[in-house]
């Protein structure tokens, strides 16, 4: 670290942002822990909402995806920001939070062209002869859900056939 | 270093120490590592997220046995958990340390009540046998289709419950036939001889009864598995493997809320291979991510644990603090797992 050089500059104890135990007193509080307590609860009960038979896009899975990520999203930062004090801090926040959340994307990108795609993609990826022999399509689902009918609220659960 | 800009060398210059960055090192420490941990979380997340929409099909959450409620129910019990723990620093700020030890207290209970919970929905997990295993594998394996595969895996297993008793059933009889041989060794008077034999006779009967009776008796278990071992040697006809394979482990559709109940549910002792397409992948990745989480919520249950003796003041309240962000942290990875994992 840079000590030797600070060692050498008379400068007056930096303590604006919050460098210790003694930093924090003048923000946060209860009553604002509280208000995102509530907030947190709401979102999640809105990500719930998606489960729920009065969600209207069943049909759309990919809105509820949408929506669920947007929620999760919101929820992440008012942690971040609030209960982990990010919103009171010095500017070193962002040399932390920033490169690693970059990282982190690229290392999803990065699985993309060979696993993500390998199924779905436009570029002849597939999977290999001897693993289609093995995975299932959604025609096996449908097959199962459909043999399984006889089965609901527990019934027919007598095992051997009647 | 710091030390020596304190010196009075120079007379009338007095300097002051100045850390290189505004926070303690004990902070910095957290953070650095909590950046790790951001790349970890975002790994395993994206790895999830890459698998699961790279997969030809994927289980519905209840076809995996997953409850969206009680999800949901953990999710609610993690942000009181981030509350109390962000309520015990604000005490501890006050010199409140009684007060600062209440809420520690409260966030422990909470992460427990989380890991509980988790350890239920595992327990439902290994009941119905949805753990990841190799492709071939003879036990408890998920297929992903109802296929010839599946169908010797069946027949497999059929045979392994009807050898074993056909073994106890064995056993017991040469056990009496044993006893028997023992008396008639004995040259015993007629009348002595045939009583005991009697009693032999009768003492097996019992115990034959008792061992054919009841929901894990030997007539249960061949009146179960003959069927099922007849259907599975039907190679190649699928409809007929679809009904064993929904017979075993019925699944319910994407939207349907009701109850279903398999074999494998009605008998403990049955444990077939069961077909849910694209489990295996699921189970995988389900274990990895919330195998890797609950790690986490177990270190830091260990720390709270580690900070229950102390006295929390003003001046020591940092490693509140320290710990209070790697707890926010594991919250963090929650509010990101339970959407996708259950909901999506």
């Amino acid at each position: 670290m840079s000590d030797h050089s600070h060692d050498t500059h008379a400068a007056p104890t930096h303590d604006a942002h919050g460098s210790g135990a003694h930093g924090h007193d003048d923000h946060g509080g209860i009553g604002l822990y509280v208000k995102i307590f509530v907030a947190l609860c709401v979102l999640t009960g809105a990500s719930f909402f998606t489960y729920s038979d009065a969600w209207p896009w069943h049909d759309k899975p990919a809105v509820g995806w949408a929506f669920m990520m947007a929620v999760s999203c919101t929820k992440a930062l008012l942690v971040m920001m609030f209960f982990m004090h990010l919103i009171w801090e010095a500017d070193w926040k962002y040399v932390l939070t920033i490169p690693a959340s970059f990282m982190s994307l690229f290392l999803v990108v990065a699985l993309i062209p060979d696993v993500g795609m390998r199924v779905h993609g436009n570029y002849g990826y597939s999977h290999s002869p001897s693993r289609m022999e093995y995975v299932g399509q959604p025609s096996d689902t449908e097959a199962l859900v459909h043999a399984s009918l006889p089965y609901a609220d527990g019934e027919g659960h007598g095992g051997a056939k009647h | 270093m710091s030390h020596e800009a304190h010196a009075p060398a120079a007379g009338h210059l007095k300097l002051q120490y100045q850390p290189a960055l505004p926070l303690r090192n004990g902070k910095l420490f957290l953070w650095l590592f909590l950046s790790t941990e951001i790349m970890f979380f975002a790994g395993l997340i994206g790895m999830y997220i890459v698998l699961r929409f790279g997969a030809t099909v994927w289980p519905v959450p209840h076809a995996v046995h997953l409850s969206e409620p009680t999800g949901a129910f953990n999710t609610f019990v993690l942000i009181c958990s981030s509350v109390t723990i962000v309520l015990a620093l604000e005490a501890a700020k006050k010199n409140k340390s009684d007060a600062a030890k209440f809420w520690l207290i409260l966030t422990l209970a909470l992460g427990s009540v989380f890991l509980g919970v988790k350890a239920l929905e595992y327990r439902a997990k290994f009941a119905h046998k949805i753990v990841p295993t190799m492709p071939g594998s003879p036990i408890f394996n998920i297929y992903e289709k109802a296929d010839r595969y599946y169908g010797s895996a069946v027949k497999y297993r059929a045979e392994e419950i009807l050898d074993g008793v056909a073994a106890e059933e064995k056993a017991l009889a040469a056990k009496y036939d044993a006893m028997a041989a023992e008396v008639a060794d004995k040259k015993l008077p007629q009348a002595e001889a045939d009583e005991r034999l009697k009693a032999i006779a009768d003492e097996r009967a019992k115990e034959t009864a008792s061992r054919e009776e009841g929901e894990d008796g030997w007539k249960k278990k061949k009146e179960v598995v003959n069927p099922l071992l007849s259907e599975a040697k039907t190679v190649n006809q699928p409809d007929i493997l679809y009904g064993l394979a929904a017979r075993i482990m019925p699944m319910a559709g994407a939207r349907d809320k009701r109850h279903f109940l398999g074999l494998n549910d009605t008998y403990h002792w049955l444990k077939m291979p069961i077909v849910v397409p694209g489990g295996n992948m699921w189970a995988a990745t389900y274990f990895t991510l919330t195998g890797f989480h609950a790690i986490h919520v177990i270190v830091g249950l260990i720390a709270f644990g580690l900070m229950m003796p102390m006295k929390f003041t003003a001046a020591n309240c940092g490693i509140i603090e320290n710990v209070g962000l790697y707890w926010h942290f594991v919250d963090l990875v929650w509010i990101f797992l339970f959407p996708i994992l259950y909901l999506f």
